[in-house]
């Protein structure tokens, strides 16, 4: 019946086979004295040494969002490091979309396989994590415990520790920090708008050329929270206000109306000037991507930069294309890993989120050509040698430059998600 | 298994064929197999159906909900834009099926007996195989503002510099989705028409009827409404209804080409079922009864027009009428058919062009370069997805063949056809939605061995290609020449010999045949292959709809030539392997 999981297991074999077979003969004859080796070794094991000696040489299925061959490939890599460090054998499962890994360890909760678990590791943050927490599907404890952790600093810089505001509690460990970056066609308008007055002028002028993916896509999603973020902050400013303080609390039925009444009236005007009159919305990102290298688009936006150079030098957008963040702020949050509680390999699965968070596995991640997402490592505690690893070398000219996000605006409570989800989906969800 | 055969030797009220009387293993397990047949397919769609039944009623242990309400009717009905979803799934299923068959009715028309149908099938053959993805996206291309039509008339024309702000795809009235539907099920209505036409008595018989009507002077397409159509209807019913329930019930065409203000409800189904908000369950589940009461009224609608169709066209038939404007509905039928393989070769041009495109920039008609990135960066990844795709294709679809021929002997061997009842359940998957309960059977198949992905994959395959590989393969058996079976058998040959040696050489093209369409419909599997195996199974498929959300046109249209590149390889195989082996062999055992 285990077809698939002992398949992996047969293309090693296949592949150490011919080692195997010039070193039978050697490994038979000292097979005896590894052995009374093992027993010298009998002091009390740290736990992390216990963790590592449990979860070597096992799988770990990683299910990891797959849109994005550039990432993809990196996971391959981190699948061949964790496969020499520790002979883990590292499965990148591609899912379109994070919650098929949400309903997954819910449709085995409710099964009550509650050790068994199909997924070992989950990528995640906002909605989906909070979901998960709250239902209690997520192993806890634990990512606070790993040696690496330590590298971010973690008593000075809170977005290691906080998930949209969600206290982590050692559920997850942080993976790479994303900011909202927008890209423009330089062919089709040469003065891209760089904050929220200036895109309605730019959508007013250029009718049609814009769009956001339509929520709860999480980047339309995204879109939104920036949006409310500014009005607000605005709004505040010319009234002498704080609504804004309320972004950061939960969202009830008291302040719901106030909050986002604005954003409704903004959306009520701004959606006439957007690519099919606001009628009909882009799916993913990655379809606004492609109706900008169509032209049907000429500004567009993105939580994952670096895929921006990625795409042009992949033919997939023009090479016209040039990236910048808006000047009044860029929404930015950090996303994890994190263990379902009936993970069947929690243990390798720790392991290999220990070597994403290493300065090696960080660094390659940054790499404008690998990846690019930030590192969530803080420099001050990296060796000179680890702080080597960072530096970067001559960008793409479609890249974001360097140190162009001047200032970041942080992720509202995640309960805000919900509130804009309904509001949108009741006003604009279905045309008229 | 040996109580089942003796309830049905008992049971038989025809003469019994002397092979029958032997209770040797094989006539035990052919006997049994049409047992085992309806087993694998009723169980499975009505325990998804009943897993699916429970959450609906708000039952979710999971989610600590154990009394059973209406809640999730309650929200369905709350849902803005509800009525629109159901009546775009409504009105894209029926005009799509109405337009496929149409379309196919005046080919078969004006093309009766004439070496064109042969030439329009061979040229439609292959969008059969090309999976629904694939081929939303290809036609996406075509009729996008920045697509080939606008391209070819850009700048000189249009005058446009940039794609221009269009309707298509996406539209809200689901055009584009009609467009998309009916041109993938055109070519299977054809092919099944053509099969039925094939059965040597029938086609004997409608070739005659049709050259009489010539004869007494009706005109051709007359000829062909008056005196073949009304027996070669019954054989297209079920495969009209099984188009009618697949287009009213799809997910990926409306999700490509679809509109998303509101979606189908199809979609906003799927879309319930994975949302992050895990109490949208209920709603999704309810919206399945839904999905499946609609399903349900369309095809009972489609049997009501029947009727009323009948009763209409009684007096039509025999009124004597030979001519209704024959020449025009020729000259109509002609253009409209070059439209459609102009329309598909055109697309199908896009997609190649796609996957070997640099740097494309509208209004371009041509790549600024041609480049083998696309394939070069598919082909290093693709090792694993294609092992899959090769390994549950060839399981499920060598389970399925196994299954169909033994049926298909147990109703020789009774020397009694299959019952209305068990025709009726091989469509049974294919008649009811999948998104109605392959989410149950996912739940069910959790709860039985949750490990085993492999495995759920190839059985939930099994389901859809069983039905497919029957439908391809029972005619041709069933026309077998009785006489060879009788002679073999009464020179002594037992049932397994006169199976093995004399009925399967002569079916090895039919069979090949089969297993090349099998595997096409199992490597073109998507919502099985992700929901039975939790998405750690890819495939091509798989592979290819994630790509197309989430990544370049240029690697999706690499992956669509592969989707459609694997099945052709089995059909051509299938096509000529004939013509060397067997082939002397089939005769030797006729002239012995």
């Amino acid at each position: 019946m285990d077809v698939i999981t002992s398949l992996p297991v047969l293309k090693r074999l296949t592949r150490y086979s011919t080692y195997l077979m010039t070193l039978g003969l050697c490994v038979g004859i000292s097979a005896s004295t590894a052995s009374t080796e093992t027993t010298h070794a009998n002091e009390p094991l740290s736990a992390w040494q216990q963790i590592e000696a449990q979860g070597s040489n096992q799988d770990v299925y990683f299910y990891a969002w797959g849109g994005d061959p550039q990432i993809n490939a990196y996971l391959q890599w981190a699948a061949d490091q964790v496969d020499d460090q520790y002979d883990i054998n590292l499965v990148h499962v591609k899912l379109s979309d994070t919650s098929e890994a949400v309903s997954r360890v819910l449709a085995e909760k409710s099964a009550n396989n509650n050790d068994q678990g199909s997924v070992d590791l989950i990528w995640i943050n906002g909605a989906n994590f909070a979901t998960m927490s709250e239902n209690s599907l997520l192993l806890k404890q634990w990512a606070n415990k790993l040696p690496n952790f330590a590298l971010t600093d973690p008593e000075n810089n809170p977005t290691v520790n906080f998930d949209f505001g969600v206290p982590t509690n050692g559920m997850e460990a942080p993976w790479g920090q994303a900011s909202l970056t927008f890209y423009y066609d330089s062919l089709s308008t040469s003065t891209p708008p760089m904050n929220l007055d200036e895109l309605t002028a730019w959508t007013a002028q250029n009718p049609g050329r814009f769009s956001y993916p339509k929520p709860p896509d999480f980047l339309g999603m995204s879109f939104l929270k920036y949006v409310l973020v500014m009005l607000h902050e605005q709004q505040d400013a010319h009234m002498g206000q704080d609504i804004s303080a309320q972004l950061n609390l939960p969202a009830t039925e008291q302040n719901t109306a106030l909050v986002l009444d604005p954003l409704w009236a903004f959306l009520d005007g701004f959606h006439p000037t957007l690519w099919r009159g606001g009628e009909q919305f882009v799916q993913t990102g990655a379809q606004m991507r492609r109706l900008v290298d169509d032209t049907e688009l000429s500004l567009a936006f993105t939580f994952s930069a670096p895929e921006v150079p990625a795409a042009v030098q992949r033919y997939d957008l023009p090479q016209s294309i040039r990236s910048y963040a808006m000047s009044d702020g860029s929404l930015s949050n950090t996303h994890f890993v994190a263990i379902p509680y009936n993970a069947s390999h929690p243990q390798a699965a720790q392991l290999v989120a220990n070597f994403l968070m290493s300065p090696e596995a960080q660094a390659k991640k940054q790499t404008p050509a690998v990846w690019g997402d930030k590192t969530v490592l803080v420099q001050s505690t990296l060796s000179p040698e680890q702080q080597a690893l960072f530096k970067t070398k001559q960008p793409h000219p479609s890249a974001l430059p360097f140190d162009s996000v001047k200032r970041t605006v942080s992720e509202p409570h995640p309960s805000w998600v919900e509130a804009i989800q309904q509001g949108w989906q009741a006003r604009y969800g279905v045309s008229p | 298994m040996s109580q089942g055969f003796d309830k049905m030797t008992k049971k038989g009220d025809n003469p019994k064929p002397r092979s029958l009387e032997q209770t040797d293993l094989f006539t035990r397990i052919v006997s049994f197999s049409p047992k085992l047949l309806i087993l694998i397919l009723i169980l499975p769609v009505l325990c998804g159906l009943i897993c699916v039944l429970l959450p609906a009623l708000s039952w979710v242990p999971a989610l600590e909900k154990t009394t059973l309400n209406l809640q999730g009717f309650v929200d369905l009905w709350q849902t803005p834009g509800i009525t629109q979803m159901a009546a775009l799934s409504l009105a894209t299923g029926l005009v799509s099926t109405l337009l496929a068959f149409g379309i196919t009715l005046m080919m078969l028309a004006a093309f009766f007996n004439s070496v064109w149908l042969q030439r329009i099938e061979h040229l439609l053959s292959p969008i059969l195989v090309i999976p629904h993805a694939a081929a939303a996206i290809a036609v996406g291309f075509l009729i996008a503002p920045s697509g080939m039509f606008a391209r070819l008339i850009s700048p000189w024309l249009s005058g446009w510099e940039l794609a221009p702000d269009g309707m298509f795809p996406h539209d809200p009235y689901g055009i584009s989705i009609i467009l998309g539907l009916t041109l993938k099920e055109l070519p299977f209505l054809l092919l099944m028409a053509l099969g039925a036409l094939a059965q040597p008595e029938l086609g004997k018989k409608l070739r005659q009827q049709y050259t009489v009507a010539l004869n007494l002077g009706y005109y051709p397409i007359a000829a062909f409404f008056k005196s073949v159509l009304p027996l070669l209807y019954p054989f297209l019913r079920l495969p009209i209804l099984a188009v009618l329930a697949y287009a009213s019930a799809s997910v990926e065409m409306p999700l490509i080409l679809g509109p998303n203000t509101p979606p189908t409800l199809a979609v906003s189904i799927m879309q319930w079922f994975t949302d992050v908000d895990l109490t949208l369950r209920i709603k999704a589940s309810a919206g399945a009864l839904l999905q499946l009461a609609l399903t349900a009224g369309l095809v009972g609608f489609w049997l009501g027009g029947e009727k009323v169709i009948k009763a209409l066209c009684h007096d039509a038939l025999i009124n004597g009428k030979r001519n209704y404007a024959d020449a025009l509905w020729q000259k109509i039928t002609g253009v409209l058919t070059i439209v459609v393989i102009g329309f598909i070769l055109l697309s199908l041009v896009g997609l190649v062009l796609w996957a070997i495109a640099g740097y494309w920039r509208f209004p371009a008609s041509l790549p600024e370069q041609f480049v083998w990135l696309h394939f070069q960066s598919a082909f290093t990844q693709m090792g694993t997805p294609l092992f899959n795709t090769l390994t549950i294709g060839m399981v499920s679809t060598t389970l399925a063949i196994l299954l169909t021929l033994l049926c298909l002997e147990a109703e020789q061997l009774t020397a009694k056809r299959l019952s209305h009842f068990t025709s009726l359940i091989i469509y049974l998957p294919l008649l009811v939605p999948s998104i109605a309960f392959l989410f149950g059977l996912v739940w069910l198949q959790q709860l039985i061995h949750h490990q085993a992905a492999f495995f759920h994959v190839t059985f939930a395959h099994l389901l859809f290609v069983l039905p497919y590989v029957f439908l391809s393969l029972a005619s041709s058996y069933r026309r077998l020449d009785p006489r060879f079976a009788h002679v073999a058998a009464s020179l002594g040959a037992p049932p397994a010999k006169v199976f093995f040696q004399v009925k399967l050489p002569q079916l090895f093209a039919p069979i090949l045949i089969a297993i090349a369409l099998g595997l096409a419909i199992s490597f073109g599997q998507y919502l099985p292959t992700l929901l039975a195996g939790g998405g750690r199974i890819a495939t091509i498929t798989t592979e290819a709809v994630t790509l197309a959300n989430g990544a370049s046109r240029r690697t999706s249209a690499v992956y669509a030539i592969m989707q459609m590149a694997l099945p052709l390889i089995g059909f051509i195989i299938a096509w000529i392997l004939p013509k060397y082996m067997f082939k002397s062999g089939a005769h030797s055992t006729s002239t012995d």
